[in-house]
């Protein structure tokens, strides 16, 4: 007794400073993932409620195997996009931040500023906008191709290409998280390395690249992940540019779940394949923190 | 003067992220996806009549109403709010003139009974609303559906049946075979039925006449329907491409179907004998002559197969796509938006004539207070009777009138330019009202768009998806 007082004399106030956080955090996200989870084990209707299907695995396994495997079409889309627009939003992010370092502060913010402004737009917004840019017929791409004599490219309706242009459309939106993180990370690396390092007759490239790049790592480890899970959940730039599909070339898990979840209300499969994509997000993510770990301090 | 060139810089740099973030100075000919008219499952129950690029919407005037009696007045006694849900509905817009003036009556005749509308979008999300409103019991007590969505609900135990609200009247007077559409439980019909919504092959005339091309004979072939595209797939002077034909292709919609299920009769999801009848000799036969019009005779757009509902209607009405394949509602819009404008049948093959098509219905939701059902059931009864074609008549924000499609009353009149569709109605295939209907559209349309791209032979596509699509149509 003498404890439990003790502890709450302690450290009362502060559970009750962080409760209401936690509250919102248990009704809003830990009952719903949990409630979710068992929903998948479940043939679940908002009228009838749940019933448990036999074998118990039965949704993971009808998740894959129906509609003629479009699940794995999904997996495999989603992987080459995260793939392609988490490579390319690092690089990017990378250079235009090593690019804007050197700036004047002033200049340094407006750039900061002005490259963040996609991250403020609605994506429903720049989806749109790509959808308008790939139109085969008035778009702006389609002029420049028609400029260059070339003949008309079916951006967004030729399954073997329509994915690369949405994963173009993702690469050419400026990664605005990555140039202010990287901007900012950058900024705190002592300039004595720089010094020593030209001294020692090493140009910009190599110092760039053998002590800004090293440095970065841990910025980088966790761009990475956030560009990963952002990426293995692309929905509404594929909902807007491609809403009817193209085959199945243009299917990517968030889309199979939300068409199962909200197109079918087959709740059961909707949650199933929202925790296989959660398995792949949390194995992708060890891998990445295992590989781009940094021990380096300075 | 350093600082004044980087202030400047920064204002003029704002000013152009602020205008480049505004809307664009001309409108494209789609309009954005959520208010394009994106078909709903089977589209042909929903004349789809959403936000034209051109017309611009006006809400349905007030004007003095006085009672007028008849089936307008509900005598079950209640008091208190119904909440009608309408698809397509937004408030100015073709769908929601009609049934604003429509429910305007209905309330005079009945001081009592207040109607709230809420409006759910012909799409994806949409549907999401209505469904989860439905069957999470949150207060909707009549809901205007197409036909398709029918059984899951009934499925669900959320319709009521009509059977006992059926008058003698209302026997004589519906349509039966669009009645029985809607038995689709226990032998008991589960909403009114509203209209019958067929495809239609719509020609822009000023194209026809710009390209110097007769209109072609009402009975017209398949034949002369690819000879006629082709003509009008020509270059203008100013270098602008126009298209012979265009349809919308989703997998909520079945728009496009009747140009290829006429190669046989044989050619139905589920035939006659109860078979699966898409993965026949003569189906994947129809499936490559359609796809031909893509792959061989090059009369559509380049998109065809992925464009969005809004771009094929914006190019019909701005005269880069001579002919498309829609339901009734874009008559209105035609109309109102002053397209120059014909309505024919579908192309006939092989002397087989088919269109395709759906029901609108008009359901009222599981009810546990009788007097409310009655009332519920009375509204209903009045939005799809002639009266209300009399309350609402064709006028400046109600093109054709309530009835956006041929209504399924004996007694409703159909009037121009919907009436064109009177012919195609004998040979109209319903889509069939099973359960897992969006299921089999969602397994089967990506193989229709890989045979329209020229990735999949028909052949090859069906027989892939022949199996499981016999399972989700209820084939053993």
């Amino acid at each position: 007794m003498t404890s439990v007082r003790t502890f709450f004399k302690r450290y009362g106030w502060s559970y009750a400073f962080i409760l209401p956080s936690l509250l919102t955090f248990a009704v809003f996200t830990l009952i719903p993932v949990l409630w979710s989870f068992i929903i998948s084990f479940q043939k679940y209707s908002l009228a009838r409620g749940g019933t448990w299907v036999n074998p118990f695995y039965a949704n993971y396994l009808q998740s894959f195997t129906m509609l003629n495997g479009i699940f794995i079409d999904a997996i495999r889309n989603t992987i080459v996009y995260t793939i392609f627009t988490v490579s390319a939003n690092i690089l990017i992010g990378l250079i235009l931040a090593s690019l804007i370092q050197p700036l004047s502060n002033r200049l340094r913010t407006f750039f900061r500023a002005a490259y963040y402004l996609p991250a403020v737009t609605s994506a429903l917004i720049i989806g749109l906008t790509w959808a308008y840019i790939f139109n085969a017929q008035w778009g702006f791409a389609t002029y420049l191709t028609r400029a260059l004599g070339l003949p008309p490219i079916r951006w967004l309706s030729d399954p073997n290409i329509a994915l690369a242009s949405i994963t173009l459309s993702a690469v050419l939106t400026i990664p605005a998280t990555a140039i202010v993180l990287f901007s900012a990370a950058m900024g705190s690396i002592p300039q004595e390395y720089y010094e020593a390092a030209e001294l020692d007759g090493a140009n910009p490239i190599q110092r760039w690249w053998n002590i800004t790049v090293p440095l970065l790592k841990s910025t980088t480890l966790y761009l990475t992940v956030l560009y990963t899970i952002a990426s293995f959940e692309v929905f509404e730039r594929i909902y807007v540019m491609v809403p009817s599909g193209v085959g199945n070339s243009t299917q990517t898990i968030v889309t199979q779940i939300y068409a199962n979840g909200f197109k079918e209300f087959d709740f059961g499969i909707a949650s199933a394949q929202a925790f296989v994509l959660f398995a792949m997000i949390a194995v992708i993510a060890i891998f990445q923190f295992r590989a781009l770990r940094s021990d380096v301090e300075y | 003067m350093h600082k004044k060139l980087i202030y400047s810089f920064i204002a003029i740099a704002l000013v152009l992220a602020l205008a480049a973030c505004a809307a664009p100075a001309t409108q494209p000919t789609s309009a954005p996806p959520t208010l394009a008219g994106a078909q709903p499952t089977t589209a042909a129950a929903q004349p789809t009549a959403a936000g034209a690029a051109t017309a611009v919407p006006s809400p349905a005037p007030t004007v003095a109403r006085t009672a007028k009696g008849g089936i307008r007045k509900s005598n079950s006694g209640y008091k208190g709010t119904l909440s009608l849900w309408v698809l397509g509905y937004t408030p100015g817009n073709a769908f929601a003139n009609p049934f604003d003036n429509a429910v305007a009556q209905f309330m005079t005749d009945n001081p009592d009974i207040k109607v709230e509308i809420t409006g759910y979008a012909p799409d994806d999300a949409g549907f999401a609303k209505l469904q989860t409103a439905l069957q999470s019991g949150q207060g909707i007590d009549l809901l205007r559906l197409p036909s398709d969505r029918l059984p899951g609900f009934v499925a669900d135990d959320l319709i009521e049946p009509i059977d006992d609200y059926l008058t003698d009247a209302d026997k004589a007077d519906i349509l039966p075979n669009v009645l029985d559409v809607t038995r689709v439980k226990d032998g008991k019909a589960y909403a009114w039925p509203l209209w019958v919504v067929p495809m239609g092959m719509y020609l822009n005339k000023d194209v026809f006449a710009e390209a110097n091309v007769e209109l072609p004979p009402h009975d017209w072939t398949w034949d002369q329907f690819v000879d006629t595209a082709k003509k009008l797939t020509f270059k203008r002077a100013n270098g602008d491409q126009v298209y012979g034909w265009a349809g919308f292709v989703d997998p909520g919609v079945i728009n496009t179907w009747g140009l290829w299920m006429n190669q046989d009769p044989s050619v139905r999801p589920i035939t006659k004998d109860g078979k699966y009848g898409f993965d026949t000799d003569l189906a994947k036969a129809g499936l490559q002559r359609f796809a031909d019009l893509a792959l061989v005779h090059k009369v559509t757009p380049p998109d065809f197969g992925s464009m969005k509902d809004a771009d094929v209607k914006g190019g019909f009405i701005n005269k880069s796509i001579a002919m498309i394949v829609d339901a009734t509602g874009p008559a209105a819009q035609f109309k109102a938006a002053k397209v120059n404008f014909e309505i024919y049948p579908l192309p006939t093959y092989n002397g087989n004539k088919l269109t395709v098509g759906a029901v609108g219905l008009i359901a009222v939701a599981k009810q546990s207070d009788a007097v409310k059902r009655q009332a519920a059931m009375d509204l209903a009864r009045y939005l799809t009777s002639a009266e209300v074609q009399e309350d609402v008549p064709p006028g400046s924000n109600v093109p054709t009138g309530f009835y956006l499609a041929p209504g399924a009353r004996k007694s409703v009149k159909v009037v121009d330019p919907l009436d064109k569709f009177i012919p195609v109605l004998p040979d109209m295939w319903i889509t069939p009202l099973v359960v897992d209907w969006a299921k089999f559209t969602r397994l089967f349309h990506p193989e229709y768009q890989n045979i329209i791209y020229g990735k999949e032979k028909p052949g090859e596509a069906m027989d892939k998806i022949a199996a499981e699509a016999a399972g989700y149509l209820g084939i053993k």
